[in-house]
């Protein structure tokens, strides 16, 4: 079994998830790749049924931070020491992966995207500023400055068995640069190209929905 | 009047029976939400007493001491509630966590 994977969380994408597998399997055949379907309602499942694929099933929707930590768990148990967080929607690019893997191989524990740094292709503006503002708020709670705090494409040493996400919805991505802090990770950032399409940007999160994880991040950093 | 107290005393008992036995409470916290029942049962049955006691505390009206009262032990229960919630949340990530990874195939 190879110690890399690439990880799919995976809620309604049955229009894209098996275009999105087929080409990362023809990218990286060496690599695995779990899929997590978060308690898709729709025909994801059957769509992701991909001969070559590791498939786990949330009986119920917990969110997109529960299925990471979900894959990171099985992933561990399988022994895999290389992660890669990947969209189902088609939105990152398969071909950050490799140079991306290469940098966390060469001694960083964790490897961030940066559309900021990369492209963003199609980005509004308001969500391009609104991502840029939320730069100033992860540097305040983690005193971390980065370009683009809140890239879903990112690639983890998750052979610390400390780093465990407990939020499960989308909170988490400020979740992770609260462990690079505590557990003094070494990190980068690196260009990565998100694409985004009307498919990608109806299922993504608008602004109203950033103001909610912002609170959820807020509750979990009090409860924790 | 009378019809009037006793529908806040019905929904004030109902809400401390309901909270009382299908939440696990802390000593301190089942403490606090007997004060809180008692006193604002008291004060239903008899309003002037509120008057009274809050100018023992110095506050005034007998009303806003019940205001008060009932803020703090409303916001008690709120984060009550939110623990409890909390806690079931993560019993069943945990248990949807598991199933998944138990039952994960490679196709």
């Amino acid at each position: 079994m190879s110690d890399t994977a690439i990880i799919i969380p995976m809620y309604n994408e049955e229009l894209t998830i098996k275009e999105v597998v087929l080409e990362l399997q023809a990218k990286y055949p060496d690599f695995e790749i779990i899929i997590v379907d978060d308690g898709s309602t729709d025909n994801s499942y059957n769509q992701a049924k991909i001969k070559g694929v590791w498939l786990i099933k949330h009986i119920v929707n917990l969110g997109q931070g529960a299925a990471i930590q979900t894959a990171i768990e099985f992933a561990m148990r399988k022994n895999i020491k290389y992660i890669i967080t990947f969209d189902g929607d088609g939105q990152h690019n398969a071909d950050d992966i490799k140079e991306f893997i290469q940098t966390l191989k060469s001694g960083y524990d964790i490897v961030l995207g940066s559309r900021f740094l990369g492209k963003a292709e199609n980005i509004g503006v308001l969500k391009k500023y609104f991502l840029k503002l939320s730069r100033v708020f992860t540097f305040f709670s983690t005193g971390i400055w980065l370009t683009d705090s809140h890239n879903g494409f990112r690639a983890i040493n998750i052979s610390n068995p400390n780093f465990i996400l407990r939020e499960n919805r989308m909170a988490h991505a400020s979740e992770i640069i609260d462990l690079i802090k505590e557990l003094n990770m070494k990190y980068i950032e690196k260009p990565c190209t998100i694409r985004y399409t009307n498919y990608s940007l109806q299922k993504g999160q608008s602004i109203s929905n950033a103001i909610g994880i912002i609170i959820e991040y807020i509750i979990g950093r009090l409860t924790k | 009047m009378i019809i009037v107290k006793i529908f806040l005393l019905f929904l004030l008992t109902l809400g401390f029976v309901i909270f009382g036995f299908s939440i696990k409470l802390k000593n301190f916290q089942r403490l606090v939400v007997i004060f809180g029942y008692f006193t604002l049962f008291i004060f239903i049955i008899n309003p002037s007493l509120s008057d009274k006691v809050a100018h023992f505390f110095g506050i005034g009206l007998g009303s806003s001491l019940v205001i008060y009262i009932t803020i703090g032990v409303i916001s008690l229960l709120n984060i009550i509630l939110f623990v409890d919630t909390k806690m079931n949340k993560d019993a069943i990530t945990k248990i949807v966590r598991e199933m998944g990874i138990e039952h994960a195939k490679k196709i």
